[in-house]
């Protein structure tokens, strides 16, 4: 397989106006009017106290965190399809939401209110499970194979979900309004000591999942191809998985769970055409940047001034081009 | 506050029933009299009631129930067991959710676990004659079960000053002192009226109350504290909402422009910390003010102590008693 690199320059063109047009449209509009000169002033530092704060930590910190959020998840959902060679394979079904979830609610339960504690606990109980699933696939299997690593996931996943249930069912009634507005997703609360933070992460897992890109080229042929080619298969395959895995944590600390970019994301850029796994991790990483972007603008300005759930809302955004794509896939 | 609670041991006669539905605005309680209560009723306890005096009220579910003098209550709300214990009725409460920490006392009673959805058969094992929840519709499914077991239960919503009158009438009603009852409204209307009095003149803030983060959850006017707000002399900007609270965004805050944010001690910490609230201008002015949780937590006998504070809080100029 080769490499088609500046091949499709309309689609390249396409995808980055469109994820520049989505953060203008972000950073534009909200609940206050404004215009776009007090907008670029506002950006510049100029302006009223109050403009300047809607723009500059309000929207603009937003519009990244949305953005990071969706390029990590669509990387590291465009890595595991190639890895485990399954086409509904995602990010959320290895555990990584599930523990993420598990370790969210369970700070959440204890009380924690500061903001630092909440992502954190998500963070530790993501890299957890996803520990637990790869130490299960390899005691039973002994080797990375991608349907036990799949199922790994999905059980640890399972066992995590009953865990929330038994934590939320006699959780009072506040505690419950706050995880499951965890697990519905948001990006209200971004701060630029976040984003900044999820900024690195996402750029050391991106650039970790490109250089390893010709691998999964390989590995998504086949095992046996793999190993032909003088691929490590194992070791690939683990550290590919890792990586993903670990990505999707950090997006998941950040903003809960935001579903369906890590599936569809990947789908929708290898039905335009992309095939090589470099050109697929950069595609999905600026599609899914703009559709969590565009999805966060629905979420805030469809029921002003309530905010609808992020997760939701993606999913609502991104299922109809699915299911239009589907014909192509098949 | 208790002091002012009138001396339990009461030996009335006939009930006036009539003075209560004028307390019920929202969901008017249709008192029929079954047949006029008879008090031989001790705060004190242990007297027995007549099981023949019974009215017939809507509760909160919206279901008609017949209630009468109960000597064994099971009180499945934070609200409703305050209520009890204040009217002097607390040796009457035999159960209680996992939340009901005031008064002191109350925590002796029998923890029967969660107000919502809660454990049916640890209520049944209580032997309550009268089981009081929480009306929420995650609990109509218990008192159908509760109902269907033999057992008197009512639901009770207590969202504003009105409900938390008709609440200690109906109380007093079934705890057999309607006297006490009466007292604990009395005494709360009073304090009331006089923080009313004392903030009528004095320039009216215009307030925001936060109530929740991840949603922003601030306060509409379908609550008590929107009434101790306009009570303590200050004007809710979410008043258009007659929601108890309701979601907004940091910019529709921002918008509307409030002078003072009012939110409790933790999360005022947190706004006057963050980047974001920096938009809001009563938070650039350093009109972020810390509620008492414990006074504004609940519709309930705090209420007149829960406006001196808010009063005293918005108007420090002031003098407030």
């Amino acid at each position: 397989m080769t490499l088609r690199r500046g091949g499709r320059p309309l689609l390249w063109l396409g995808l980055s106006v469109a994820l520049v047009a989505l953060a203008v449209a972000g950073i534009a509009i909200g609940t206050i009017a404004l215009s776009p000169g007090a907008v670029w002033a506002a950006l510049l530092g100029r302006g009223d106290a109050t403009t300047i704060t809607v723009v500059r930590d309000l929207r603009a910190p937003r519009v990244a965190l949305a953005a990071l959020v969706g390029a990590g998840l669509a990387m590291s959902g465009a890595a595991l399809q190639g890895i485990l060679r399954n086409p509904l394979a995602e990010p959320y079904l290895l555990g990584v939401s599930g523990g993420a979830a598990v370790g969210a609610v369970l700070a959440v339960v204890a009380g924690a209110t500061s903001a630092g504690l909440v992502p954190l606990a998500a963070f530790a109980g993501a890299v957890l499970a996803v520990s637990v699933a790869m130490v299960v696939a390899r005691a039973v299997g002994g080797r990375a194979d991608p349907r036990l690593l799949l199922m790994a996931g999905v059980v640890v996943g399972a066992f995590a979900n009953a865990a929330i249930m038994i934590v939320l069912a006699n959780a009072p009634a506040d505690t419950l309004r706050n995880a499951t507005w965890w697990m519905m997703g948001s990006v209200a609360g971004a701060e630029w000591s976040g984003v900044r933070w999820l900024a690195l992460y996402i750029a050391a897992g991106g650039l970790l999942l490109v250089a390893r890109a010709r691998d999964v080229d390989v590995l998504s042929l086949g095992e046996d191809s793999a190993a032909a080619l003088g691929v490590r298969v194992e070791q690939s395959t683990r550290a590919v998985y890792l990586i993903a895995a670990l990505v999707a944590a950090a997006t998941v600390s950040a903003a809960g769970l935001v579903g369906f970019v890590g599936l569809m994301v990947p789908h929708l850029v290898r039905a335009a055409g992309v095939r090589s796994h470099r050109s697929l991790l950069a595609g999905s990483a600026i599609a899914g940047a703009g559709l969590v972007i565009g999805a966060d603008l629905l979420a805030r300005t469809l029921l002003p001034p309530a905010e609808l759930p992020l997760g939701a809302v993606t999913a609502l955004l991104g299922v109809p081009f699915f299911l239009a794509r589907l014909r192509t896939l098949a | 506050m208790r002091d002012l609670i009138a001396p339990s041991c009461v030996v009335a006669g006939t009930l006036l029933m009539e003075r209560v539905p004028m307390f019920f605005s929202r969901l008017a309680f249709t008192l029929v009299i079954a047949s006029s209560l008879t008090l031989v009723a001790c705060a004190s306890e242990r007297t027995p009631v007549r099981k023949s005096s019974t009215v017939r009220v809507v509760d909160d579910f919206g279901d008609s129930v017949e209630i009468a003098p109960a000597a064994r209550i099971a009180s499945l709300s934070p609200t409703t067991t305050e209520l009890l214990f204040a009217i002097g009725a607390g040796a009457r409460v035999v159960g209680r959710t996992s939340y009901d920490e005031w008064p002191a006392e109350a925590r002796r009673v029998p923890d029967l676990g969660p107000g919502i959805r809660p454990n049916v058969e640890a209520i049944l094992a209580a032997k309550p004659d009268l089981v009081v929840l929480y009306a929420a519709n995650d609990n109509r499914d218990a008192a159908r079960a509760l109902r269907a077991a033999g057992l008197r239960t009512i639901g009770l919503k207590v969202d504003r000053i009105a409900d938390f009158k008709r609440a200690t009438a109906l109380l007093g009603a079934v705890a057999g002192d309607s006297a006490g009852a009466q007292a604990v409204v009395d005494s709360v209307q009073r304090t009331l009226d006089r923080v009313h009095a004392a903030t009528a003149d004095l320039h009216h803030p215009r307030v925001a109350w936060q109530l929740w983060d991840t949603p922003l959850l601030v306060l509409g006017s379908g609550s008590y504290q929107h009434e101790l707000i306009e009570i303590a002399g200050a004007e809710n900007v979410y008043a258009d909402d007659t929601k108890p609270n309701t979601q907004t965004s940091l910019e529709d805050l921002i918008r509307r422009d409030p002078d003072v944010i009012l939110t409790d001690s933790s999360r005022a910490s947190a706004i006057r910390r963050s980047s974001r609230w920096r938009g809001v201008r009563a938070v650039r002015e350093g009109h972020v003010l810390a509620v008492d949780d414990e006074t504004s937590s609940r519709a309930s006998v705090k209420l007149g102590m829960a406006a001196v504070t808010l009063a005293r809080l918005l108007h420090p100029e002031a003098s407030i008693r």
